[in-house]
C-alpha cells in the first residue's frame, strides 16, 4: 500500500452492515465470485460500477454484524480505503487484517460527498478534498494495524513468520 | 491505559468453528503449527449438518486440519451444540478467562465475568498460531440494572429496551451492576450479553457474583479470580434500567440499535414464519416458555413455527422434559442443534416478500434469506404466541402463558 492514495468516493448512510456486504449466498460461491453480490440488498448494480482504487464514505456504525469476511468481498472489488463517521471494532479488524484501512472521523458525511474524488495521506494524516483543496486531518492508524495493512493483510504478516503450511487442506 | 490504546493479551483457549472451513484464506494458507494445541477446541455449529455439496467440502477441510495439527478437543456433528452455548455448559466460561472464537457473538461470555470477542478466520488463525491477540481500550457505560423481570418478559426484552434507548455504541463497553444483576440466572444473563454484540459495543461484562459461582462450580470449575472494577473506574456515562417495568418489546426489520417498540406498537402484523432459536435464545427455558405457550395449542394455519435448540444437552433435556414433545405436537417443526436460518444458513430460510419473527440474534435485510424478507426480532415468548395467533401478539395475549 502507497503512503498516498487518491480515489472516487462511494457514499453510504447509517448502519452498513456485514451481511449487507456479505450476503449469505457468498459462503456457497467460489471466491472470485463473491465480490459481486457486495450490497446486493441494498443497492442492487453497485458492485459492477466499483472501480479499481475506489473509496466508501459512510455514516455511523459501519460494519455492525458478524465475523464474515465482509472487508473481502470489498478488497475484492477494488475499494481501497474506508472512511465512516464511526465503525465497528469487528469489521475493523477484519478490514485491517484484509489489507483494508479503515479511518474513522467526524462529520466526513457533512464534508465528502459521492462522487468527490479525495487524497489520503497515512504519512502526515490528511484528507484532502480535490474540488477545493480543503484539508482535514485524522487520528494515526496505530502502528500494529497499519504495519499488517502494509503487509497485505494478517494472512501474509504470518507467512513472513513461517506459520503458514505450503500444503493446502 | 486510556481509550484508545492497543493491549496485547495471552489467550486462555481458542474456539475454531466450522464456518472456517468456507474461508478460503485458511483452506489456502492453513497454519503449519499452533500455540498449544490441548489449547484450540473445534465446535461445528453454523451449517450443521451440512447443507449442500459446498458446505460439506468445506467442513471435510476442517476436518483434515484437525487430524493435521492433533486438535483433539473436537466436537463434530451430534457432540456440541452452538459454540457460545456449548462452551458455557461445558464450563469453558468463568471468571477472567479470555477465549478467542470467530463468531461475533463472543460478546456472550461476558456474562461470565470474562473477555471474549468476535474475531475474523485470519486473525483466528494468527490466535491458533501465536497464542495472542489484542484488544482496543475503549471507554465504559455502566448499565445499573434493578427490579425483576415481571409477567410475560423475558431477558431479550431487556436488551431490545436498553438496544432502543442506547442505540449504537461501536468502540465502547458495557459493565452491568446494580441489585437486579442477582435476580438474572446464567441464562438470562447470557441472552443479555450475546446480543449486546448489536451495539457494536466491544465488550460486555456482567459481575462474578455468587450466582455465577454457582454455575461455574456445577461445571466443575473450582479455582478462579473474579474481576471486578476498580473504585477509581471511570466511565463515559450511566443508564439505569428498572427491569419491573419491562414490557415485551420487538426490533423492527432491517437493524436493531435505536429500531426496537414495545410489541403492543406493532401487534397485528401477519407472520409467515416465527423461529425460535440461535446462541441467544436456543436456551432451555426458551423451550419451556415455548412449551407452556403452545401446550394444547397449534400453531396457526397461516404461519409455521421452527424451533432449534443451541445444544445437543438442551436438545435433549428439551426431550426428557416434554417440552419438544409438546412443541411437535402444536405443529412446528423442532430442528437439531445449529446456527441454522439465524444467519441465513440452512433450516428455513424466508421467501421473497415473507415476513418473520424471530428469537435469533439479528434482523438485517436478507439475513435469513430473501433479501426482500421483513424480519422482526422479540423473545421466545412473544414469537411462540405470534406462532399460535399468526400475526404479532404479546405473549400476555395468550390465556395460560404466563
Amino acid at each position: 500500500m502507497d503512503d498516498k492514495i487518491s480515489g472516487r468516493v462511494w457514499g453510504f448512510g447509517d448502519d452498513i452492515n456485514t451481511d449487507l456486504m456479505y450476503p449469505h449466498i457468498c459462503y456457497t460461491l467460489p471466491e472470485i465470485d463473491r465480490p459481486k453480490y457486495t450490497m446486493w440488498a441494498n443497492r442492487p448494480g453497485w458492485a459492477s460500477q466499483v472501480n479499481r482504487g475506489d473509496i466508501i464514505v459512510a455514516g455511523r456504525n459501519f460494519g455492525v454484524g458478524s465475523s464474515r469476511p465482509a472487508a473481502a468481498n470489498l478488497v475484492g472489488l477494488g475499494i481501497v480505503l474506508v472512511m465512516a463517521e464511526t465503525v465497528n471494532g469487528l469489521f475493523m479488524r477484519n478490514a485491517v487484517n484484509s489489507g483494508l484501512p479503515v479511518l474513522r472521523m467526524d462529520g466526513i458525511t457533512q464534508w465528502i460527498a459521492e462522487g468527490d474524488i479525495i487524497q489520503v495521506d497515512f504519512q502526515n494524516c490528511t484528507v484532502t478534498r480535490e474540488q477545493d483543496g480543503s484539508v482535514r486531518e485524522f487520528n494515526r492508524i496505530p502502528d500494529l494495524l497499519m504495519n499488517i495493512v502494509r503487509s497485505g493483510g494478517i494472512i501474509e504478516v504470518l507467512r513472513s513468520q513461517g506459520y503458514i503450511d505450503s500444503e493446502p487442506l | 491505559m486510556e481509550p484508545g490504546d492497543i493491549v496485547t493479551v495471552s489467550v486462555d483457549r481458542v474456539i475454531l468453528l466450522d464456518i472456517a472451513g468456507q474461508h478460503p484464506e485458511l483452506i489456502q494458507n492453513p497454519p503449519a503449527r499452533v500455540f498449544d494445541p490441548s489449547k484450540i477446541s473445534v465446535v461445528f455449529d453454523h451449517f450443521v449438518p451440512a447443507p449442500n455439496v459446498e458446505m460439506a467440502n468445506g467442513t471435510a477441510k476442517i476436518r483434515k486440519l484437525v487430524k493435521r495439527l492433533n486438535l483433539n478437543d473436537f466436537y463434530d456433528y451430534g457432540s456440541g451444540g452452538i459454540a457460545h452455548a456449548f462452551a458455557a455448559e461445558s464450563g469453558w466460561f468463568y471468571p477472567g478467562q479470555i477465549v478467542a472464537n470467530t463468531d461475533s457473538h463472543s460478546v456472550a461470555a461476558g456474562a461470565f465475568n470474562m473477555l471474549s470477542r468476535g474475531l475474523g478466520t485470519p486473525e483466528l488463525m494468527q490466535v491458533m498460531c501465536t497464542g495472542k491477540t489484542w484488544f482496543a481500550v475503549g471507554e465504559t457505560l455502566k448499565v445499573d440494572l434493578s427490579g425483576k423481570l415481571s409477567g410475560m418478559s423475558e431477558a431479550k426484552d431487556v436488551f431490545l429496551k436498553m438496544a432502543g434507548d442506547l442505540g449504537d455504541m461501536p468502540n465502547m463497553n458495557i459493565e452491568f451492576a446494580g441489585d437486579g444483576v442477582m435476580a438474572l440466572n446464567m441464562d438470562q444473563r447470557t441472552v443479555i450479553s450475546t446480543m449486546c454484540a448489536e451495539l457494536s459495543v466491544e465488550f460486555a461484562v456482567f459481575p462474578g457474583d455468587e450466582v455465577l459461582r454457582s454455575y461455574v462450580q456445577e461445571r466443575g470449575v473450582q479455582e478462579y479470580s473474579p474481576v471486578s472494577p476498580d473504585p477509581s473506574a471511570s466511565y463515559a456515562g450511566a443508564y439505569q434500567l428498572d427491569m419491573s417495568e419491562v414490557v415485551p418489546m420487538a426490533a423492527l426489520p432491517d437493524s436493531v440499535a435505536g429500531n426496537t417498540r414495545p410489541v403492543d406498537d406493532i401487534q397485528g402484523i401477519k407472520v409467515d414464519q416465527c423461529t425460535i432459536g440461535s446462541c441467544a435464545n436456543g436456551k432451555l427455558s426458551d423451550l419451556e416458555v415455548a412449551a407452556r405457550i403452545l401446550k394444547g395449542r397449534k400453531v396457526h394455519p397461516g404461519t409455521r413455527l421452527i424451533v432449534t435448540p443451541a445444544t445437543q444437552s438442551i436438545y435433549l433435556r428439551g426431550m426428557e422434559l416434554g417440552y419438544i414433545p409438546t412443541i411437535v405436537k402444536a405443529g412446528a417443526i423442532v430442528t437439531n442443534p445449529t446456527c441454522g436460518s439465524c444467519m441465513g444458513g440452512h433450516m428455513g430460510l424466508l421467501a421473497d416478500g415473507e415476513t418473520a419473527i424471530t428469537s435469533t440474534t439479528r434482523n438485517f435485510k436478507g439475513r435469513m434469506g430473501s433479501r426482500d424478507a421483513r424480519i422482526y426480532m422479540a423473545s421466545s415468548a412473544t414469537v411462540a404466541a405470534s406462532a399460535v395467533a399468526g400475526e404479532i401478539v404479546s405473549p400476555s395475549s395468550i390465556p395460560g402463558g404466563s
